[in-house]
């Protein structure tokens, strides 16, 4: 091969290349069809997240709403509920507090409640006095 | 001079090279960033989703409308999940595929199914799965009118005392110990995780009567991935405590734990991977205690 050869070569190479590059990455990356639930954007996951929240109201089965979360791949799907929820009250989300704190109620039990989700319970523990009128 | 200079830039040029080199680089550079390190998968949304992940989200949307009732927030996420398809039709056929699969084993199955018919039911929607388990109606209890009863009249007086039949005696074989659940029942005392490797992924179970002693022979039922179960009784390892009984978890599974006469909500705890105080890599275990209820 000559060196004027091999020279066109290598220039195409380089310039087929950072095209190739460019174009992989940039206006025609890899489109996912098939994609997971964990892939899904956090806004997505949120969504879903309360939607399975709501869900546990007509199917009050804490194990399948927790399967029902599983395919989102958190490393800890309960501590991931319960952030969820602290967030959205720190948002004052007021649409979904109830319905996460219900379910973050039905996971860990009434009494594991933190102390922030205890406002937003849909069954508020019975106080010892009834508050006095002013 | 233009001239000459172009001349001499073609003599240098091998034009069949050049092109060569370029299809070969363009092919490399799209099989690098296709292939090898494709652009990472981040931020999809629904209508990405292959069609398992799809039928989740169709699921949780269907379950959330039974909620809620709000069909026009229903169908814009249902037409985030399939833009370009007759979402009822969707609906209808993921109910059906559930069906065929055999996804009907326990009441959550079902409840699925129910709210998936009662999204695209109305909708025109149709599929194998119609009427398959129709919602029950509402139980309405009629209250008795009071009707007038004849004048009540005693009983006749029996003709002879009965004599009752003689005791059979019981041997040893007969009287096995039974554990009945306690008339007040039970609640969760104690829920708590730790992290410890040589008892890495155990539920230890702990269950006291009113008075802090501890229940033996009580079963304990634990389940998981919605339709498996295990049972196994409380005390029969003495070594340890009377009412003590424990499980072994699998790595990812997620676990609710029962026992008779326990009020909901059952505990549910999951095996997660932990890091134990010296660094050492385990799965978190649980005390799960329980409690006799004192009414």
């Amino acid at each position: 091969m000559s060196k004027r050869t091999f020279g066109s070569l290598l220039v195409g190479l380089l310039l087929g290349l950072g095209t190739g590059v460019f174009l992989g990455w940039g206006p025609f990356p890899v489109e996912y069809k098939n994609s997971a639930l964990s892939a899904l954007a956090p806004h997505y996951q949120e969504e879903y997240t309360v939607m399975v929240a709501e869900g546990y109201r007509v199917d009050p089965e804490v194990n399948a709403a927790l399967e029902r979360l599983r395919p989102l791949g958190k490393e800890n799907t309960i501590a991931y509920v319960i952030d969820l929820t602290e967030r959205y009250i720190s948002q004052s989300n007021i649409r979904a507090i109830p319905i996460m704190v219900a379910l973050v109620e039905a996971i860990i039990g009434p009494d594991n409640l933190p102390p922030v989700m205890q406002l937003y319970r849909p069954t508020p523990t019975a106080t010892s006095s009834a508050p006095s009128a002013p | 001079m233009t001239t000459s200079k172009h001349v001499r830039i073609g003599k240098s040029i091998s034009w069949a090279a050049l092109i060569v080199g370029i299809a070969l680089g363009l092919a490399a550079g799209l099989f690098y960033t296709w292939e090898i390190d494709p652009v990472i998968e981040r931020n999809t949304v629904p209508w990405q989703l292959g069609d398992a992940a799809r039928e989740d989200y169709v699921v949780a949307v269907a379950l959330s409308y039974a909620a809620n009732q709000d069909l026009l927030l229903a169908v814009d996420r249902l037409r985030a999940a399939g833009p370009n398809r007759d979402v009822w039709e969707m609906v209808a056929g993921i109910a059906c595929d559930r069906i065929k699969t055999g996804k009907t084993v326990s009441n959550s199955d079902i409840r699925v199914i129910r709210a998936l018919e009662q999204l695209y039911a109305p909708q025109g929607a149709s599929g194998c799965a119609d009427g398959l388990y129709p919602t029950p109606a509402p139980v309405v209890f009629s209250t008795p009118e009071p009707v007038q009863s004849p004048t009540p009249t005693l009983a006749p007086p029996p003709s002879k005392t009965p004599t009752l039949p003689a005791p059979t005696p019981l041997t040893a074989e007969d009287v096995r110990p039974t554990s009945t659940p306690a008339a007040g029942g039970y609640a969760l005392g104690r829920l708590q995780s730790f992290c410890d490797p040589d008892r890495s992924g155990v539920i230890e179970v702990r269950v006291y009567d009113r008075r802090g002693e501890g229940v033996p022979g009580l079963p304990v039922t634990v389940t998981w991935s919605g339709s498996e179960r295990d049972s196994f009784f409380t005390g029969l390892k003495a070594e340890r405590e009377a009412g003590y009984a424990d499980f072994a978890m699998q790595t990812g599974r997620t676990y609710t734990i029962s026992l008779p006469g326990l009020s909901a909500p059952f505990p549910t705890v999951e095996a997660v991977p932990c890091t134990a105080q010296d660094g050492q890599q385990a799965i978190a275990s649980y005390w799960v205690n329980f409690q006799q209820r004192a009414d």
